[in-house]
């Protein structure tokens, strides 16, 4: 158990070519950390990172109290799930959980106790003797796991463990994942592209572009509160609407914005509504139906009732409150 | 799977022609003929051929020379194997290792493979002569006198190290490929599950080369057993005192040399069935004992 400080952290590759920069999370002890972002953030970088899988060219990365940026990986105290899950295929699932203590130097009679506990715990017991080909994806993703928590490390890190599972498979690992690191209490640092994932997941999230942060928070602080436009675009299904202010030049309040920000579920059709949509298609989801068309010149959606009349121009209303501001040269959030 | 069906049933029969007919003429004739002549005896002046039944193989292992050659065989065999695999693995690690200049040394060092064998024999013959050659006189110099024309011992290390030199480079390809197929997150999994450098080499690395490693065997030794005869026969001509005469360089020297040539062709079905038994020993285990 341990917290984690990522102090101004940063990576330049030796070409020049910046890839994270100035990072700084405080990870408390026991945290479960998402880390998301689109690909090509840098978000598996920073993790490798933590790792010590990649060198830390600026800054410093804490483990408790100890400074680890020239640490071995082996020394960190860390387990990594990793997205093909690296499992050993040589050997049985039994010495692939072992492989870790073995090398730690831990008894015999120990390694048997910890790899039953862990088996017992993953549900992974009968298959302690076969080989990972002959495994499924989900019981190879169970390995991975079983692999990290045999060692009862300080910390998880997980780099986009579920995204060779098929849709069904990643919901329910997402759930098991969430509840062990609940049960052991590890702290947990998670990489995702899935906004869905991270949302279900994390405590707190990090949302990540081009190797910046955008925004930390809880999952509803950062739905709520997106920091940006790039964080009000990325989070939330279907994605938030961001309209030029010049294209609804009537709306009260928003004379210092750039961007206006009204998520599809916050927009309802009204005859006297302020704000005009044009209707380009409609996609039927069964107990709602998603308009999608634009505003002004903005691509936009709106969520509505499957027995909503339609028609070619909408007037739109929203819900008071509901609009998010953004500077029209920064981008960043106005309040 | 859609199936194209043709009538005519000449067309592949003369499709296959070719190959059907380099086989039966370059492999199978000589092969029943070599077979036939180890049954026989001609006399020395090649008037009157015998039937001697199994006589030319029981001389063979009354033989002293015959047994020697066995031993020399294995010697030879199991050294060029070693020097080269050993060699071409620590080339392979090295290469991989590198990031940039990976390919021009790839590239380097499959060279010598193009070289012919005979032509490898000739190039180590100058480089090994004891007496214009330039390594006997660098040994010289600190007082090791190397001279593989009278010593067997010498002998045996310049044909094994002209032999293996230019299979380094195909075994070196062969294990470049195979680590580069060993994922880099199994790798980094062992480093962060506590193993150092050498520890994931030996315990994640080569079992996962096991495959390349094993075929790599035996085709070494095929290699060794009977591809080497042109470097014998460019060098020690299988000298001195037999120190350095393999079982195929046998076959020729006493078949071609001596004009024995029922038991040069005993000899050769001798070498026939090692192959074969080899080749079998291939099929079974490579894909059964050593793949994971």
């Amino acid at each position: 158990m341990a917290s984690i400080t990522l102090d101004n952290v940063g990576k330049v590759y030796p070409g020049g070519t910046r890839a994270i920069g100035d990072v700084n999370i405080d990870i408390a002890d026991g945290e479960f950390i998402v880390l998301v972002g689109p690909s090509g953030c840098g978000k598996s970088t920073l993790l490798r990172m933590v790792a010590g899988l990649e060198t830390i060219t600026e800054g410093q990365i804490r483990i408790g109290d100890r400074v680890v940026n020239d640490v071995e990986p082996m020394d960190r105290d860390i387990a990594m799930v990793f997205q093909n899950y690296a499992l050993y295929p040589h050997m049985s699932v039994r010495q692939n959980l072992a492989y870790g203590l073995k090398n730690r130097g831990t008894s015999k009679a120990d390694i048997e106790k910890r790899v039953a506990e862990a088996a017992e715990i993953l549900q992974i017991g009968p298959f302690l003797d076969r080989k990972p080909r002959a495994l499924s994806g989900g019981q190879r993703q169970r390995v991975a796991m079983g692999r990290a928590i045999v060692r009862e490390p300080a910390a998880f890190l997980f780099d986009e463990p579920l995204s060779n599972l098929d849709a069904k498979l990643r919901v329910t690992m997402r759930l098991e994942i969430k509840e062990l690191q609940r049960r052991l209490g590890t702290t947990s640092i998670y990489v995702t592209h899935d906004q869905l994932e991270a949302m279900t997941l994390a405590d707190r999230l990090v949302v990540l572009s081009a190797g910046k942060v955008e925004q930390i928070g809880t999952p509803l602080e950062v739905y709520r509160k997106p920091a940006s436009t790039f964080v009000a675009g990325f989070i939330g299904s279907p994605a938030m609407n961001l309209i030029k202010a010049s294209s609804v030049p009537h709306l009260p309040g928003t004379a210092h914005a750039g961007m206006i920000g009204i998520r599809p579920e916050d927009l309802t059709v009204s005859a006297d509504g302020p704000i005009q949509m044009k209707v380009a298609a409609v996609e039927e989801l069964g107990a709602q139906r998603l308009v999608h068309g634009h505003i002004g010149g903005d691509a936009a959606t709106v969520t509505m009732a499957s027995d909503a009349t339609l028609s070619d121009d909408l007037n739109l209303t929203y819900r008071p409150g509901s609009l998010h501001l953004f500077h029209p040269e920064t981008g960043k959030r106005i309040d | 799977m859609k199936r194209v069906v043709f009538n005519n049933k000449f067309l592949p029969l003369l499709l296959l022609a070719p190959q059907l007919i380099i086989t039966a003429i370059f492999f199978l004739w000589p092969a029943a003929q070599a077979i036939r002549q180890s049954f026989l005896r001609e006399d020395a002046f090649g008037l009157r051929t015998e039937f001697v039944g199994i006589d030319n193989y029981t001389a063979l292992f009354r033989s002293s020379e015959y047994l020697n050659s066995f031993s020399v065989t294995l010697i030879f065999t199991v050294s060029v194997t070693v020097v080269t695999m050993v060699f071409a693995l620590l080339m392979a690690i090295a290469v991989d290792r590198l990031i940039k200049s990976e390919k021009v040394y790839t590239t380097l060092l499959i060279w010598p493979y193009a070289v012919a064998p005979a032509v490898a024999g000739i190039l180590w013959w100058f480089i090994f002569n004891p007496s214009i050659g330039i390594l006997p006189y660098v040994l010289r110099q600190v007082g090791i006198n190397f001279n593989w024309i009278f010593d067997p011992t010498d002998a045996m290390i310049f044909v094994v190290i002209a032999s293996a030199w230019s299979r380094i480079s195909y075994s070196f390809l062969f294990f470049l490929a195979g680590l580069q197929s060993v994922p880099a997150s199994l790798r980094e999994a062992a480093a962060i599950d506590g193993a150092g450098p050498v520890k994931r080499f030996f315990t994640i690395t080569l079992p996962l080369l096991s495959p390349t490693t094993f075929f790599l065997l035996v085709v070494n030794l095929v290699y060794a057993m009977f591809e080497t005869f042109a470097v014998i026969d460019a060098t020690t001509l299988g000298g001195p005192a037999q120190s350095t005469n393999i079982l195929v360089y046998k076959v020729y020297q006493d078949g071609f040399v001596g004009q024995n040539l029922g038991s040069s062709a005993a000899q050769s079905v001798i070498l026939m069935g090692i192959v074969i038994v080899l080749t079998v020993i291939q099929f079974r285990f490579v894909e059964k004992r050593v793949a994971y």
